[in-house]
């Protein structure tokens, strides 16, 4: 995996694109590295994501770090990605845990300010 | 390898420190070498954990320390491990000792950050995760281990009840701990109307953001064999690592650090969790207990978070877990957590618990994690047989 975390970053906030790689065993992962934790081969190939995705965990935060000390309460969303693997991201204007459940589609909505930001997606809740 | 011990353990109080981190660090160093009945001078090297110590301008806290009790001229280094910092402190100090190269080793931990206001004292405690793909993307370290409990109840239809149980059981021995941060029980009830902070937890779910220093003194049996204190012979000291990132992990309702730490641990100690008589685990969250009791094979996966509820955990329990008060209730100065659950396995052994002692000490566990798992410490102590 030649690139930077930097890159990733870029990706989403300027490139407005997900950034992520497979490696052989089919180990998915957008989390910058060098081998696949999984397998431990160092030919990953990066892989387009299509943006869309379902939670598959959540949690509604109403005590932020500093750096998101605006935008409270707000979801951090752990994602499940049709391509395989996970991504972390957020979602802004969400203020309680009713308001979202696990299986839910949701997609990247880029370029709002930092890091990963989803919405809600269009396709049906998956609440299995 | 050589049989070792602990001989001698000192904490301060939990709370807000008067005094510097570097100050606290260094008294509770001096009283843990005065519990041992040892000379400074037969210090072989120090082990210092102090994560947030830039918070206080302070970096390389080793050589203070020993400078501070008299021993410049001992070796020291700095072991971070996020809030596993000082177990791993002791593991390193087992190694020195069981290995041969030193006959006494200090551990502390030490830290302070009462004087950062929440905000910013949440930002220090999210520098144990990913940066960039954790923490930039909006989470808190409330917000990672709510991750963890909500994958949980989904799975396992975890009840805030039975977190709560594990919050008031806590408390509840806290209130029996001079040194502990909080020393108040709570109710049921007080625990659902606290304020939810990550969903589904709430603020009776989280530790507290404490000061505090805690240390060890780890010997070799063949240098000290008769200590002043009743020594806990280290029958298992063991480290372990996973994937970094909560989200890469294939399963989100425990901690593989834990398990695969735990699993070597009794094989090292050739144990197993029926034999242990209580534990000191990982509670920076209820959800980190209940997972900590399932990962370490103390209750079937997703059985757990009964426990509490049915009393079996508590200090009159089949299986007290937490005496202390834990994290949650005894507090949790992030460097001086790991040291902490072992001076207070100390204290159990040696029958200074007062209204929190454990009914059984024979044999205890300790379990101390970093950040959301990517590290993780198990110890295992029994008495001598002699």
């Amino acid at each position: 995996m030649g690139h930077s975390i930097r890159e990733f970053e870029e990706g989403y906030e300027v490139g407005r694109r997900l950034l992520a790689f497979r490696s052989e065993c089919g180990f998915v992962t957008a989390t910058w590295g060098l081998v696949c934790p999984r397998c431990g081969v160092r030919d990953l190939a990066e892989l387009p994501l299509s943006g869309e995705g379902r939670i598959a965990a959540f949690t509604v935060q109403t005590v932020p770090s500093e750096e998101f000390v605006n935008d409270a309460p707000y979801a951090y969303v752990t994602v499940d990605l049709p391509e395989g693997g996970r991504i972390t991201g957020w979602m802004a204007g969400v203020r309680t845990e009713e308001e979202l459940s696990i299986g839910d589609s949701v997609h990247f909505a880029p370029g709002y300010r930092r890091g990963v930001q989803f919405e809600r997606g269009s396709g049906a809740s998956r609440r299995d | 390898m050589r049989e070792t011990w602990v001989i001698g353990a000192a904490t301060s109080r939990f709370g807000k420190l008067t005094e510097t981190g570097r100050e606290a660090a260094s008294r509770v160093a001096l009283q843990a070498v005065d519990s041992a009945g040892i000379d400074p001078k037969r210090i072989g090297y120090t082990f210092v954990s102090n994560c947030f110590g830039v918070a206080e301008h302070q970096a390389h806290l080793g050589p203070l320390v020993n400078t501070a009790l008299g021993i410049p001229e001992v070796p020291s280094a700095t072991i971070e491990s996020a809030c596993s910092s000082s177990s791993a402190g002791l593991h390193e100090a087992y190694l020195h000792v069981a290995s041969g190269l030193d006959d006494a080793v200090l551990v502390v931990g030490a830290e302070r950050l009462s004087h950062l206001d929440t905000l910013r004292a949440t930002s220090y405690f999210a520098m144990g995760a990913d940066y960039p793909f954790e923490t930039r993307n909006g989470a808190t370290f409330p917000g990672l281990y709510a991750t963890l409990a909500n994958a949980h109840q989904k799975r396992f239809g975890t009840r805030s009840e039975e977190l709560g149980a594990v919050a008031v059981k806590n408390h509840a021995n806290g209130a029996r701990n001079p040194n502990a941060h909080f020393q108040k029980e709570i109710s049921l009830s007080t625990y659902l109307a606290s304020p939810v902070i990550a969903s589904p937890l709430r603020l009776y779910d989280c530790c507290p953001f404490s000061d505090g220093a805690s240390a060890l003194v780890v010997a070799a049996r063949e240098a000290f064999p008769r200590p002043p204190s009743e020594p806990l012979v280290v029958r298992a000291s063991v480290r372990s690592g996973s994937i970094a990132d909560l989200h890469d992990r294939p399963d989100m309702t425990g901690l593989p650090a834990s398990r695969v730490a735990g699993e070597k641990a009794f094989r090292m100690a050739k144990l197993l969790p029926n034999d242990i008589d209580f534990a000191e685990v990982h509670d920076c969250f209820t959800i980190a207990e209940v997972m900590a009791l399932e990962d370490l094979g103390f209750f079937p996966k997703g059985e757990a978070a009964r426990a509490a509820v049915e009393g079996t955990t508590a200090i009159d329990g089949r299986f007290p877990v937490n005496p202390s008060g834990g994290l949650k209730a005894k507090g949790h100065p992030v460097s001086a957590t790991g040291a902490a659950q072992v001076v207070e396995v100390f204290e159990q052994f040696n029958q200074r618990a007062g209204r929190r002692a454990v009914p059984r000490t024979r044999t205890a566990l300790t379990h101390n994690v970093g950040a959301t798992g990517g590290s993780c410490s198990v110890h295992i102590f029994s008495r001598r047989d002699d």
